[in-house]
């Protein structure tokens, strides 16, 4: 005879793949998410290989003619249009006494007008700023030598700047943040499902009937969990595969990042994913069978929602560091995560741990939803 | 042979059940029939374990379902108080999904299904998913459900609630064929006419209590009334909560 788990995990995932709403929402979030991630990083990309010229407003550009000559030559031309709506004009003001402080050998005054704290500005003021710190320097060069002064004087030390950051290594920071949209795939994606099979279960009135079939509260639940972490887990293998894929036609290599995953690691990230599928299930289950209707159960879990996202984000900016978050559920999965796309030696052992960690809390939640479902007060709300 | 014994119920201060006993022989139909809140529905939820009674036992064959909820299961059917389906699943696999949850798989499982959809007539609709179904053709799936696996036992919570009048015929026919093949039929009703068309027994319950037992005629004989709804009346001192 078949499982009574078997029977009621195939009726539920057939109920959910007929079902529009829950499969557009584990395929949306996995399908969108990165896509979503992958124009932001577009658009950042482009901003910051930005070659084209800076045009700004250069006042008193007859002062000084070859002071302007180097500015076009280093990208920052006097600007023809007008500034758009919002954003503050780059104003270079050239003193009148130019020719004069040059003569003298005393410092030129040039003024450089503009709204430092502009996100959008920071790389064309620093390119003007570049610009007029070369041409200072080398006047003071061509003054110093025609005193008859080796410039290298000025030079006190020499600093020689050696990057270390890898190209792996310096994406990790970027993937540290598409990291969290794979790990809470697993919590959206089964989100729709475990509600209807729970909530939806009661609002239509066939939970008692369901209840009183020949076959335990244990088996239910499990048949239950496996439907909605299958739908879970599809998320996650979509975002999985997906967010590698899109991040191959993001132009990275333009800011200096690589990030390349072989198809092994991608393959271990799904495995990583598999017991957190089982407790993201389970935590809904646990949540939406206490309330009466779909809409209740929807407001619970988008509270218990954010328990997943605090912890993810919370770790991941706050920088903590510690062993323990290595074990835990869905920190063990991030951190195990994090040093896979770092490139970093991997954990075995507490990869091991974590897993069993999240298996044996998911497993504990579920009984404790059986027993819930053993009590009449949880079933007809008394 | 459905059995309950002083039953005792009682949710906070309210008393629903105050020792509930009688008894449904096989090949029989007995009604429950009571007002409104009477313990009708608690009764039958605590025969077939969702409910734990403070105090007395429900046996079915005599087995107590607080003991061993899941053989009790397997020898009843359901049609409770409250039905819901699938709204996404076709009639053919509700009722499937029913009939293998009681252990009938494979061949024998499908022509279980196929025997209980022409019983019902419902082969016009059996592919059809249950968006759209007429109350009446609800009624049918979930009493399909109920009989799939042919239980020796079948219980209805107020089965021909928003039944027109020839879906209730039908109900009316399958409940009488069950019998006549020995199964054991209880149902529970505030519908008189239902009762009386319908039942070898009556028992009727009031505020937790058998208020009287016995077939429709003596009843009317035990409260000197001609028509049962008047002898119903009389025996429980009022007719709040009562349809004609």
């Amino acid at each position: 005879m078949k499982s009574p788990i078997t029977i009621v995990f195939r009726k539920e995932l057939k109920d959910a793949l007929r079902d529009k709403r829950s499969v557009m929402a584990a395929m949306s979030y996995a399908f969108f998410g990165p896509l979503l991630m992958a124009v932001a990083f577009y658009v950042l990309i482009s901003q910051l290989t930005d070659d084209s010229d800076v045009k700004i407003d250069i006042e008193g550009a007859a002062h000084a003619p070859a002071f302007v000559e180097h500015l076009e030559r280093n990208g920052v031309v006097q600007r023809d249009e007008a500034w758009p709506a919002g954003q503050q004009p780059i104003v270079l003001a050239i003193a009148e006494g130019w020719d004069e402080s040059i003569a003298t050998a005393q410092p030129a005054k040039v003024t450089l007008t503009a709204d430092f704290s502009s996100q959008k500005q920071r790389t064309d003021i620093r390119r003007v700023e570049s610009a007029v710190e070369n041409y200072s320097k080398q006047l003071s060069y061509i003054r110093l030598q025609m005193r008859g002064i080796d410039p290298r004087i000025t030079q006190g030390v020499d600093l020689v700047k050696h990057d270390t950051a890898t190209k792996g290594s310096k994406a990790a920071i970027l993937m540290g943040s598409v990291l969290i949209f794979i790990l809470l795939s697993v919590f959206f994606s089964g989100m729709n499902v475990a509600i209807d099979i729970s909530a939806g279960e009661r609002e239509r009135n066939s939970l008692e009937l369901l209840l009183s079939q020949p076959l335990t509260t244990h088996q239910l639940v499990w048949g239950k969990s496996l439907a909605a972490s299958a739908f879970a887990m599809f998320g996650g293998l979509l975002s999985a595969i997906l967010i590698p894929i899109i991040f191959k036609f993001l132009p990275l290599h333009e800011i200096g990042m690589s990030v390349s995953l072989a198809w092994p690691m991608i393959l271990l990230i799904i495995v990583l994913l598999v017991p957190l599928a089982l407790l993201a299930t389970a935590l809904q289950l646990f949540v939406s069978f206490r309330a009466k209707s779909f809409k209740e159960a929807q407001t619970y879990i988008s509270l218990l929602l954010m328990a997943p996202m605090l912890i993810v984000f919370g770790v991941e900016f706050a920088k903590v560091k510690n062993q323990v978050l290595y074990y835990l559920p869905l920190t063990g999965q991030h951190q195990a995560l994090l040093d896979i796309i770092k490139g970093e030696p991997l954990q075995w052992v507490a990869m091991g741990i974590s897993a069993l960690t999240t298996f044996v809390v998911s497993i504990l939640l579920l009984k404790l939803i059986s027993r819930m479902l053993s009590s009449e007060k949880v079933v007809f709300g008394l | 042979m459905i059995e309950v014994k002083s039953l005792q119920k009682a949710f906070g201060k309210v008393t629903a059940l105050d020792g509930l006993t009688f008894s449904a022989p096989e090949g029989q139909i007995t009604g429950l029939l009571g007002p409104n809140g009477a313990g009708k529905t608690t009764c039958l939820r605590t025969i077939y374990g969702l409910l734990k009674a403070d105090s007395g036992e429900a046996l079915i064959d005599g087995v107590d379902a607080n003991k061993d909820p899941l053989a009790v299961r397997r020898k009843i059917g359901i049609f409770p108080d409250k039905f819901g389906l699938y709204e996404r699943l076709t009639a053919r696999e509700q009722i499937s999904y029913f009939a293998t949850l009681h252990g009938m798989e494979g061949e024998a499982g499908d022509a279980a299904v196929a025997e209980v959809l022409s019983r019902l007539d419902m082969n016009a609709i059996a592919d059809r998913r249950a968006t759209g179904f007429s109350q009446g053709q609800r009624m049918k799936v979930a009493l399909a459900q109920a009989i799939v696996h042919r239980p020796k036992h079948l219980i209805l919570d107020e089965p021909s609630r928003g039944l027109d009048v020839m879906s209730t015929r039908i109900l009316r026919d399958l409940l009488r064929e069950l019998r006549d093949q020995g199964t054991s039929i209880l149902f529970s009703s505030h519908v008189m006419q239902e009762v009386a068309a319908l039942c070898d027994q009556v028992v009727v319950v009031a505020a937790g209590k058998v208020a009287a037992q016995g077939t429709p005629t003596e009843l009317c004989e035990q409260t000197g009334e001609s028509a049962l709804e008047e002898a119903f009346v009389k025996i429980i001192g009022t007719d709040e909560g009562i349809a004609a």
